[in-house]
C-alpha cells in the first residue's frame, strides 16, 4: 500500500469516512435536526460520486481485492450518485416521518460504501465483504421508522431473507474455493466455463456457483427468490426503499455482469438455468403487478419484472448484452428512483402514499411531482421518448442477437401487460375524479431538495431517452473491462 | 429548405414546452392558434412551391445527420410527394382542432394544448422518417398525447376507451418493434452496416419464412391502428368518448398512419412476403367493408355511425395498397386524404350538434333542415361527399382505388362496387333521420356561428376542390409511386384469387 493507492482510494474513503464523520456530528451537535444531515451525507456522496469520476487510477490492482478499472469506478460513481438522491428524498422525508437522525444518512453512505466494493472486487472475497457491508446497512435503514410497525416488519423480512441468502453465498464461496482452489474472480470463473488453462468443472464447484446464484437472485429478487420484495417495499421508508431497489439490485448485477464479462461466451452450464429464471421472473412479476392497489407493492412486483428483463441482457452477454444491461440498470435507476421520490415526497406525518386510489385528481393539484411520477412511470414500461425505451429496445436487440428470440417474444408479450398497470397509476393522477380538485387527497407540500432531485432525475430520464449516444458509447467502451 | 423539416416537426412539440408556464386560456388558445396556423402557411407553402415544380424529383426535401452512434441510428427526415399532402392535412387538421376546441374545453386548457402540440409532433414525426427507428419512435410519442386527450377530455367511458385505445395500439406496436429489430439485425448480418434507413433496410433478403414472420409484425403494427377488421374493436370506443377535436384527429390522421406505414415501411420492405399475404389482406379487407357497413346501419350514436363508416372506408384504402399498382396506390394516397378532410369536417359537424343538443342520439334529432339550413346544408354536403359522390372528392379516390383493383382482380373491384352500395345506404339514412322528417324539439338551437363557418368553409372548398381538380394532390404522387412501384414488385401469388 502506497500514497498513491491512497490517491485511488477516495471515493472509497470518502464514502466510508464521511459516514463515520456523520456519526460524530450528530453525535456532538444536536442543533441541526435530521434533515440538514441528510443533506451533509447527500454532499458527502456527490463527493464520492465526482471524485469517482475524475480521479485516474495509477494502479491495475489493489491487494489482489479491489481492481480500480472504469467499470468499477462507473459503479461506484453511480451507486454515490443514487445515495445522493436517496438522502435528498430522505432530508424532506425526515420532518415528516421519523427515521431517526445521523444514522440514516450514515448507513446510506455505508451502503454505497459496500457497493462500491461489490463493483471494483476482484476477488469472490471482496464480493462477500462488500455484499455484507451493504446489506447490514439497509437493514437498519428499512426498520429506521421506529413508530411504524410495518417499517419494522420490513427490516425484519429482509434481514432473515438477506441472512439466508449470505449463508448460500458463503457456502458456495466454500464450495468453490474447494474446488478450484482460488478466490480470484477470474480464475474461478474461467473455471466454470472450461475456459483456457482451466480444469474442467467439478460437480462441486457447479453446486458452489448454482448457489452463489442463488444468493445473489435473493438480493436481486429473481425469480423464485422474489417473495420477500413486496412486503419490504410495503413497509419500508420509501428513500430507502429507492435505494434498495436501485442502487443494491444495481450493484450485485454488476457482480453478474463481472462473471459474464471473464468468459468469452455464455456460461454454458448455468445458461439453461438462468433462461428459465428470466422468462419466469418477467412473467410473473408483471402479472402478479396487474392486480396491486398499493403503488408501493406494485412498484415492488414492476421492478421484479424488470430485474428480469436485465437478466435477459446478461444471458444474451458478452456480445452485446453486456452495455445493454448496464444501460437499463442507469435507466431503471433514474427512472425508480423518480417514482420513489415522488412516493417519499407524497408522505404525510399520517403515513406513506398507499394506495394508488389516494391519487385521484392528484395530477392536477400538485402538477409537478405528478409528472415527474408519470414521467417514471412512462419510461418503466418502456415507452419513447424517454430512457426505459432505449433501455428495452437495447435489452431485446441482444437478445435477438444472441438468437434468445422466444425470450424477446416473453419480454415482450409480459412487457405490453406491464403497460396496462403503470397506465393505471396515471388514470388515477389524471382521469379519476379529476374534475374535483378540491376532493383530491391532501398531500405534504413539496420541500425543496426532493423537488430538485426529482427534476434532476425526471430531466435525466427524457435526456437519455433523446440522447443516449454518449452514454451508450462509455458504457460500450467500460463493458469490455467488466473483470 | 431541408431544414424546414425539422422545423415542421419540431415546431408543435416545443411551442407546447412554452405553454407549460401559461396560466391564461385565451393566452393559450390564441397562441396555440398561432402556431398551427404558421405550420399550415409552411406546409401550404411548401405545396405550392412542389406543386410548381420548383423542388422536384424522388424526394422533394431530406436531412440526414448521425444519431445514436451505437445502434447505428439516424436523424434522417424525408419529404416527398407522398407525405408532402398527408403532412398539410395533418396542419391543416391542426389547425382547425384549436378553432373546434375553442368553446368546448374550458377546463384544463393548457393540458388540452399540450397535448395537441405534441401529438402534432408525433404525426409529422411519423409523416416525415426515413429512419426506421426514428419512426417507431414518433410511432410511439403519438400514443400518449392520445391518451390523454380521450381519458381526460372526453365523455362517457373515457378512461375505458383511452386504456383500451392504448392497450391495443401498443400490443401491435411492440410486435412492430421485434419486427424491427428483426430487420435491423437481418440487414446488419447481411451488409456488415448496421441501421434503420429505410432506403436500405428495403434490400434485405431474408428467407420466406422469416420474412414472412417479420412482415406479419409489421402487419400487426399497422393493421391495428387503421383498423382492418378484426382488430378495430377499440376505434368505435374511442371515437364515440373522444372530444370532437380528439376523434377529427383521430379519423383524419391517427388512421392515416397505419396505411402510411404500410405504403412505406411494410411492403417495400418485405415485397414477397407481402405478395403471399396478399390472400389474407383481401380477405379481411373485403369482409371490413362489409361487416363496417352493416354495424354502421345498426347505430343510433352518430360518432359510432362514422366511426364505423371509417373502418369501411379504409378497407379501400388497404385494397388499394394491397394490389400495389401505380393507379391504385395513386388512389389509396389520395383517398387517405379525402377521408381525412371529409371525416374530420363530419366528425367537427356532430361535435357542433352536440354542444347544442347535448346528444349525439340520431332518434333525438329530426326535420333539422328547418331549423337550421345552412348546417343542414353542410352535412348533407359532407355525407354525400362521404359516398362518394362524382364531381366530390371522394369519388376521385374511389375511382381510382378501383380501376387500380381492376386491372389486377376484377371480382374483388366488384365486391368493392357493392360495398359501395352499403356505404349509400347507412349514410343516406343518416342524413334522412337527422334532417328530414318530422321536425324535433330544438331549443336554442342556433345556425352556424362565424367561427364554424370559417372551420367548415375551408373543408367544403376543398371537397369541391379535390373533386374536379384531383391533380392537385395526384401530380405530386406520380413520381414517388411510380418509383416505388418499380423498386418493389409485388406479384400476386395465384390460386386463390383469379
Amino acid at each position: 500500500m502506497t500514497l498513491a493507492d491512497l490517491h485511488n482510494l477516495i471515493p472509497y474513503m470518502l464514502l466510508s469516512m464521511g459516514a463515520c464523520f456523520l456519526l460524530l456530528v450528530g453525535a456532538f451537535m444536536r442543533k441541526p435536526g435530521p434533515w440538514a444531515l441528510n443533506i451533509l451525507g447527500a454532499i458527502i456522496a456527490l463527493a464520492a460520486g465526482v471524485s469517482a469520476i475524475c480521479i485516474q487510477p495509477s494502479r491495475a490492482e489493489i491487494g489482489n481485492l479491489l481492481t480500480y478499472d472504469a467499470f468499477g469506478r462507473f459503479f461506484t460513481a453511480a451507486s454515490s450518485f443514487m445515495a445522493c438522491i436517496s438522502l435528498l428524498f430522505a432530508s424532506g422525508y425526515s420532518t415528516r416521518r421519523p427515521i431517526g437522525g445521523e444514522e440514516f444518512p450514515s448507513l446510506a453512505l455505508f451502503a454505497a460504501f459496500g457497493m462500491s466494493l461489490l463493483a471494483s472486487s476482484t476477488s469472490l472475497l471482496g464480493v462477500f465483504l462488500g455484499l455484507e457491508s451493504m446489506s447490514l446497512s439497509l437493514y437498519v435503514m428499512l426498520a429506521a421508522n421506529k413508530s411504524d410497525p410495518l417499517s419494522g416488519e420490513a427490516g425484519l423480512k429482509y434481514l432473515i431473507v438477506g441472512a439466508i441468502s449470505t449463508a448460500f453465498f458463503a457456502y458456495g464461496l466454500a464450495l468453490i474455493y474447494a474446488d478450484s482452489g482460488t478466490l480470484s474472480l477470474a480464475d474461478s470463473v474461467s473455471a466454470l466455463s472450461g475456459g483456457a488453462g482451466a480444469a474442467k468443472i467439478s460437480g462441486i464447484g457447479l453446486a458452489g456457483w448454482a448457489m452463489l446464484i442463488v444468493g445473489l437472485g435473493f438480493k436481486t429478487s429473481l425469480f423464485p427468490f422474489h417473495l420477500w420484495a413486496p412486503d419490504v417495499y410495503q413497509g419500508g421508508p420509501a428513500p430507502t426503499v429507492g435505494f434498495i431497489s436501485t442502487a443494491s439490485k444495481a450493484s450485485v448485477f454488476a457482480v453478474f455482469l463481472k462473471f459474464t464479462g471473464a468468459v468469452g461466451a455464455p456460461w454454458s452450464e448455468l445458461s439453461h438455468v438462468l433462461w428459465v429464471m428470466a422468462a419466469l421472473t418477467m412473467v410473473f412479476g408483471n402479472i402478479a403487478a396487474l392486480t396491486q392497489n398499493n403503488i408501493k407493492r406494485l412498484l415492488a412486483y414492476s421492478s421484479i419484472a424488470q430485474m428480469g428483463y436485465v437478466l435477459v441482457a446478461l444471458i444474451a452477454a458478452p456480445e452485446s448484452g453486456q452495455s445493454s444491461a448496464i444501460f437499463y440498470l442507469v435507466a431503471y435507476a433514474a427512472m425508480e428512483l423518480c417514482a420513489f421520490g415522488a412516493i417519499s415526497s407524497f408522505s404525510g406525518k399520517d403515513g406513506e402514499l398507499g394506495d394508488i386510489r389516494e391519487l385521484r385528481g392528484a395530477g392536477f393539484k400538485y402538477p409537478l411531482r405528478s409528472a415527474a411520477l408519470s414521467i417514471a412511470l412512462v419510461s418503466l414500461a418502456g415507452l419513447p421518448p424517454t430512457a426505459g425505451f432505449i433501455a428495452k429496445f437495447g435489452i431485446f436487440y441482444s437478445a435477438m442477437n444472441s438468437g434468445y428470440v422466444w425470450l424477446s417474444i416473453t419480454g415482450i408479450l409480459t412487457a405490453i401487460v406491464s403497460v396496462y398497470y403503470y397506465l393505471r397509476v396515471v388514470v388515477y393522477l389524471y382521469m379519476r375524479g379529476g374534475e374535483k380538485i378540491e376532493k383530491a387527497a391532501v398531500f405534504p407540500a413539496a420541500d425543496i431538495p426532493s423537488g430538485i432531485a426529482l427534476a434532476a432525475l425526471s430531466i435525466t430520464v427524457v435526456y437519455l431517452g433523446i440522447f443516449p449516444g454518449k452514454l451508450l458509447s462509455l458504457i460500450a467502451s467500460i463493458a469490455r473491462l467488466a473483470v | 429548405m431541408n431544414g424546414a423539416l425539422t422545423f415542421i416537426a419540431f415546431l408543435p412539440g416545443l411551442c407546447a414546452l412554452t405553454l407549460l408556464f401559461e396560466k391564461n386560456p385565451k393566452v393559450i388558445r390564441w397562441l396555440t392558434l398561432f402556431v398551427t396556423s404558421f405550420e399550415l402557411a409552411i406546409c401550404l407553402l411548401l405545396y405550392w412551391l412542389c406543386w410548381h415544380g420548383i423542388f422536384s424529383g424522388r424526394t422533394l426535401f431530406k436531412i440526414d445527420h448521425p444519431w445514436i452512434a451505437r445502434f447505428g441510428i439516424h436523424y434522417a427526415l424525408m419529404m416527398d410527394g407522398i407525405s408532402l399532402p398527408l403532412v398539410t392535412l395533418t396542419a391543416l387538421l391542426f389547425a382547425l382542432s384549436v378553432l373546434v376546441s375553442w368553446r368546448q374545453i374550458n377546463e384544463r386548457v393548457s393540458l388540452f394544448h399540450i397535448m395537441l402540440l405534441f401529438l402534432e409532433t408525433g404525426i409529422m414525426g411519423v409523416f416525415l422518417s426515413a429512419d426506421l427507428f426514428l419512426f417507431y419512435l414518433f410511432w410511439e410519442i403519438m400514443l400518449i398525447p392520445m391518451f390523454f386527450l380521450i381519458g381526460v377530455f372526453g365523455h362517457g367511458r373515457r378512461v375505458y376507451s383511452a386504456v383500451k385505445f392504448f392497450v391495443f395500439t401498443i400490443t401491435g406496436s411492440l410486435f412492430m418493434l421485434l419486427s424491427i429489430i428483426g430487420v435491423y439485425i437481418i440487414h446488419g448480418r447481411e451488409t456488415g452496416v448496421y441501421d434503420f434507413m429505410l432506403q436500405d433496410l428495403a434490400h434485405t433478403s431474408a428467407s420466406p419464412m422469416l420474412s414472412g414472420i417479420l412482415f406479419l409484425g409489421f402487419l400487426m403494427g399497422f393493421a391495428v391502428k387503421v383498423p382492418l377488421f378484426p382488430l378495430h374493436t377499440w376505434l368505435p370506443d374511442a371515437h364515440t368518448d373522444a372530444p370532437t377535436a380528439g376523434s377529427v384527429i383521430l379519423a383524419g390522421l391517427l388512421l392515416k398512419t397505419g396505411a402510411y406505414g404500410l405504403i412505406r415501411v411494410a411492403f417495400p420492405l418485405f415485397p414477397q412476403a407481402a405478395a403471399a399475404f396478399l390472400p389474407l389482406i383481401f380477405t379481411i379487407s373485403v369482409i371490413g367493408i362489409f361487416y363496417a357497413a352493416w354495424i354502421a346501419f345498426a347505430q343510433k350514436d352518430m360518432k359510432r355511425l362514422i366511426a364505423y363508416s371509417s373502418v369501411s372506408h379504409l378497407a379501400y384504402v388497404i385494397l388499394g395498397i394491397a394490389v400495389w399498382n401505380d393507379v391504385s396506390l395513386a388512389g389509396s394516397v389520395l383517398q387517405m386524404v379525402n377521408h381525412g378532410i371529409t371525416t374530420g369536417a363530419l366528425f367537427i359537424m356532430i361535435g357542433m350538434m352536440d354542444e347544442r343538443m347535448h346528444t349525439r342520439d340520431i332518434s333525438a334529432y329530426g326535420g333539422l333542415w328547418n331549423r337550421a339550413p345552412v348546417m343542414s346544408a353542410f352535412f348533407l354536403f359532407f355525407i354525400l361527399s362521404s359516398l362518394g359522390l362524382p364531381g366530390l372528392n371522394n369519388f376521385a379516390g374511389e375511382f381510382l382505388i378501383l380501376t387500380g383493383v381492376f386491372r389486377a382482380h376484377p371480382w374483388l373491384c366488384a365486391a368493392g362496387f357493392a360495398g359501395m352500395v352499403t356505404t349509400l345506404i347507412y349514410l343516406l339514412s343518416l342524413a334522412q333521420k337527422i334532417l328530414f322528417g318530422p321536425a324535433k324539439e330544438y331549443h336554442g338551437f342556433n345556425d352556424l356561428s362565424g367561427r364554424e363557418l370559417a372551420v367548415l368553409i375551408p373543408l367544403a372548398a376543398l371537397v369541391v376542390f379535390i373533386g374536379i381538380y384531383p391533380s392537385a394532390v395526384l401530380k405530386l404522387l406520380d413520381a414517388p409511386i411510380r418509383n416505388m412501384v418499380n423498386t418493389a414488385t409485388i406479384s400476386s401469388v395465384g390460386g386463390v384469387l383469379p
